[in-house]
């Protein structure tokens, strides 16, 4: 193994990858920073500072779209450039293409927040960007699964490695879901009209939302698991038949649950009910996942003790268990009448979001950033206290939510002796500031680890540099 | 690296290998997974015999549940399960709930519900959220309003009148308060600074007298103040003329001035610019009848700034 990675830098393109993981870095940071800022607005609204610029409505999109593509997505080129690479024993099928993905990757997410911030905006949520950026998208996406598809095909394997159906799955299903969705009738360079109307656009809109979920942050983070996890347990994956059945049962479920978004709306009752036994019929296939992750590491157990790294990827899938579990009875008609339009939802969302997506890229990218720089991560105690600043985080914030979440949807519903509303609206909201608070700080300690990380890995990158130089003074003189 | 050299030995790997050391075991579904994977398909074609589900042609299979409601004219109706029957049913059964005590506040003359304990605490109780979600938007949560946006309902002051009929009125129609500006053409500036002094003297403040003799003239003359004030300045409650004699001040922000010059500046700017945004919507077309009675109650015995006369 160690024979392969010398001289890799001939044999893979890297380059590309060095470029995405540091770009993973700071949208990670950028992103949550947002983040933190803007659950800050919502318990204390004079941080709103009468700036229009930078509402709670338009920084929202603005943290969405970094940590979602600038950060996971970043993440998802380097991690799946790296893996294709080292999976198929093939160097990229094109330096200029790969290269161009990502200045033209990058170009999307700056534009989509000067997009959000200044106010031009389809409206559409995880898809605010409008046409022209649509259209760029487009355009990068497509050069992406060209390189990405002509690499799998000059492989020198015989057989197609697990993790890159996951990658797959996620660039043919993006860019799927990415077209159909902003399909739109422009009117000015900054302002369109979705083709769609009334219950059909909003089904679309939750199509596309849905499977982003489950396409863009499932799949292809069970794809990074799937190298990452056998990679750094240095074990065998557990099931191979498991991990076909879950991937198509994945594949073929994903796409008729979007609808349970929209449940006790105006959609068809059918489609509601279609959608939350699809969405029950999606917890084992997404638990086959966990399973195989987790099963994985057993025999592996010792190593927790002492690798912050595979710490990291345990604590991921226990979290992305969970949330696959809470995903599916949030969609049953009866436990969405009270969690819907509650802080239940944005909880569940961050259980994923930084309990699985941002744990698992962390721990990848921690595995990932020595081999690139051909050197060891600068600190493994700082690697350990960003482990613990982010499980705390997390447990902080989905806690809050949890407690808010349900509290406003007991609220809402609350009758009184004589049968009238026990609580008015604002009485709702006034009691939820105390755990908004607490989301703020939860935010805020995870955002911490993310720095941590951030200056970890410039030391590590600042010391290999110095170790390459070093070297080649040396053979200089 | 060495792989299977634990309990796991037993069980044959795929036989390939990539990237020199990942490889996967050919370990079978386990079966608490394949039991429970088949228990969520069994969970879902149950569900889909009970409800809408399938589409079938233009239509769908409607399933076996169903629902009992009445419609818009009463009649009993029995339909398979369906959200807008649902709703129906829900709303009906609420309103049932409520109908013993809502028919005998749309039954009783207000003097009878404010007298009667037990009617007042349903009032309070409904009249609350009620209150909350369409009328604290301006008069605040209280009711005490916001200066120089919307009048306190807990006062004695009332520019259209606090009685039952009038408040029920207000809240039906709307309002709409129009104070004519004087600025301009019609006065000048100094005479403005006249008419403000003597304003500010009605309810008792000390001012130049000089210029409040000089207010008074202009006040019942050639401003025409009176015709909408009354001579007295007492107000006139059939047009939303505001009494000025006391020491409640809607528009300008007389408490809160500081000093007298102050005080003199904020009701000039008043009668210069003239007020046309003293504007409550009407409420008819959103609250049902019985529900404008039962917030008329809850803001003359409730909230309390009622007044009999």
């Amino acid at each position: 193994m160690a024979s392969v990675a010398i001289g890799s830098g001939e044999q893979y393109n890297y380059d590309v990858v060095r470029k995405f993981t540091i770009m993973a870095l700071i949208w990670g940071a950028v992103g949550m920073l947002v983040g933190v800022f803007i659950a800050s607005e919502l318990a204390w609204p004079f941080l709103n500072f009468d700036i229009p610029y930078i509402t709670f409505g338009r920084l929202r999109p603005v943290h969405t779209g970094a940590v979602i593509f600038g950060f996971g997505g970043s993440a998802l080129f380097a991690t799946s450039y790296y893996v294709v690479q080292r999976t198929c024993q093939a160097r990229l099928l094109s330096d200029g293409m790969a290269s161009f993905t990502f200045w033209g990757w990058q170009a999307i997410i700056v534009l989509a927040a000067l997009g959000d911030v200044m106010g031009y905006t389809q409206g559409r949520e995880y898809a605010e960007m409008e046409w022209p950026i649509d259209l760029l998208i487009a355009v990068v996406w497509v050069a992406y699964a060209i390189v990405y598809i002509g690499t799998v095909m000059k492989r020198k394997e015989p057989h197609i490695y697990v993790a890159n159906w996951f990658y797959l799955a996620f660039i043919l299903a993006t860019a799927l879901l990415h077209i159909f969705n902003n399909l739109a009738i422009p009117v000015s360079l900054t302002q369109s009209y979705p083709l769609f109307a009334g219950a059909q656009d909003a089904m679309t809109q939750w199509w596309y939302g849905h499977n982003a979920v489950g396409f863009f942050l499932t799949a292809a983070f069970l794809g990074m698991m799937y190298y990452f996890v056998p990679k750094q347990a240095g074990r065998p994956i557990y099931s191979y038949r498991l991990s076909i059945v879950h991937f198509w049962g994945l594949a073929f479920m994903y796409m008729w649950a979007g609808a349970h978004h929209l449940h006790w709306t105006a959609i068809p009752d059918w489609t509601s009910t279609l959608a939350a036994t699809f969405s029950i019929m999606l917890l084992m296939p997404s638990w086959g996942g966990m399973i195989n992750g987790i099963m994985t590491m057993s025999g592996a157990w010792d190593k927790l003790r002492t690798d912050p790294i595979l710490r990291f990827m345990i604590v991921a899938l226990s979290f992305y268990g969970m949330s696959t579990f809470e995903g599916p009875m949030m969609s049953l008609k009866d436990v969405n009448a009270l969690s819907h339009y509650t802080d239940w939802t944005i909880g569940h969302v961050h259980s994923g979001a930084l309990g699985w997506v941002a744990m698992i890229s962390f721990g990848a990218l921690y595995h990932l950033l020595p081999k690139l720089w051909d050197t060891k991560m600068y600190s493994i105690k700082l690697i350990n206290a960003h482990f613990w600043l982010a499980t705390i985080g997390t447990l902080l914030y989905i806690t809050a939510m949890w407690i808010s979440g349900i509290m406003q949807g007991l609220m809402w519903r609350a009758y009184d002796d004589f049968g009238n509303l026990q609580y008015s609206f604002a009485e709702s909201v006034a009691a939820m500031h105390p755990y908004y608070a607490m989301r703020a700080l939860g935010g805020l300690v995870f955002l911490a680890g993310m720095v941590l990380m951030l200056y970890n890995c410039f030391m590590t990158i600042r010391q290999a540099k110095s170790v390459a130089a070093g070297g080649l003074a040396a053979s200089a003189a | 690296m060495s792989q299977g050299n634990t309990q796991s030995s037993k069980v044959q790997t795929t036989g390939h290998v990539w990237d020199g050391d990942l490889q996967e075991y050919n370990n079978p579904l386990p079966n608490w997974w394949l039991w429970a994977f088949y228990l969520t398909i069994i969970f879902s074609v149950v569900y889909w015999v009970a409800y809408p589900a399938w589409p079938v042609g233009k239509g769908y299979t409607t399933g076996m549940a169903t629902i009992t409601y009445k419609n818009d004219k009463g009649v009993e109706k029995t339909t398979h399960w369906n959200t807008r029957a649902l709703l129906m049913k829900d709303m009906q059964d609420a309103r049932e709930f409520q109908k013993k005590y809502f028919d005998k506040v749309a039954a009783m003359p207000y003097e009878q519900i404010a007298k009667d304990p037990e009617m007042l605490n349903f009032v309070a109780s409904a009249g609350k959220v009620l209150f909350a979600d369409n009328c604290a938007a301006c008069h605040m949560s209280g009711g005490q309003g916001k200066r120089a946006f919307a009048p306190s309902l807990v006062d004695d002051d009332w520019i259209y009148g606090g009685t039952y009929d009038k408040i029920q009125e207000t809240i039906t129609n709307g309002r709409h308060g129009i104070m004519p500006a004087k600025g301009g053409a019609d006065l000048n500036e100094g005479e403005i600074g006249n008419l403000a002094n003597y304003v500010l003297s009605l309810p008792g403040e000390s001012m130049d007298a000089a210029k409040v003799k000089a207010g008074d003239e202009l006040f019942h003359g050639k401003a025409a103040c009176f015709s909408c004030h009354g001579a007295d300045g007492k107000g006139n409650k059939d047009i939303g003329a505001a009494n000025l004699t006391d020491k409640i001040w809607l528009w300008a922000d007389v408490p809160g001035a500081g000093s007298a010059d102050k005080q003199v500046e904020a009701v000039k700017a008043v009668i210069a610019g003239g007020l046309n945004k003293g504007v409550m919507p009407a409420w008819s077309g959103r609250l049902k009848a019985d529900q404008i009675k039962l917030l008329t109650t809850y803001v003359h015995d409730v909230l309390g700034g009622g007044s009999k006369k």
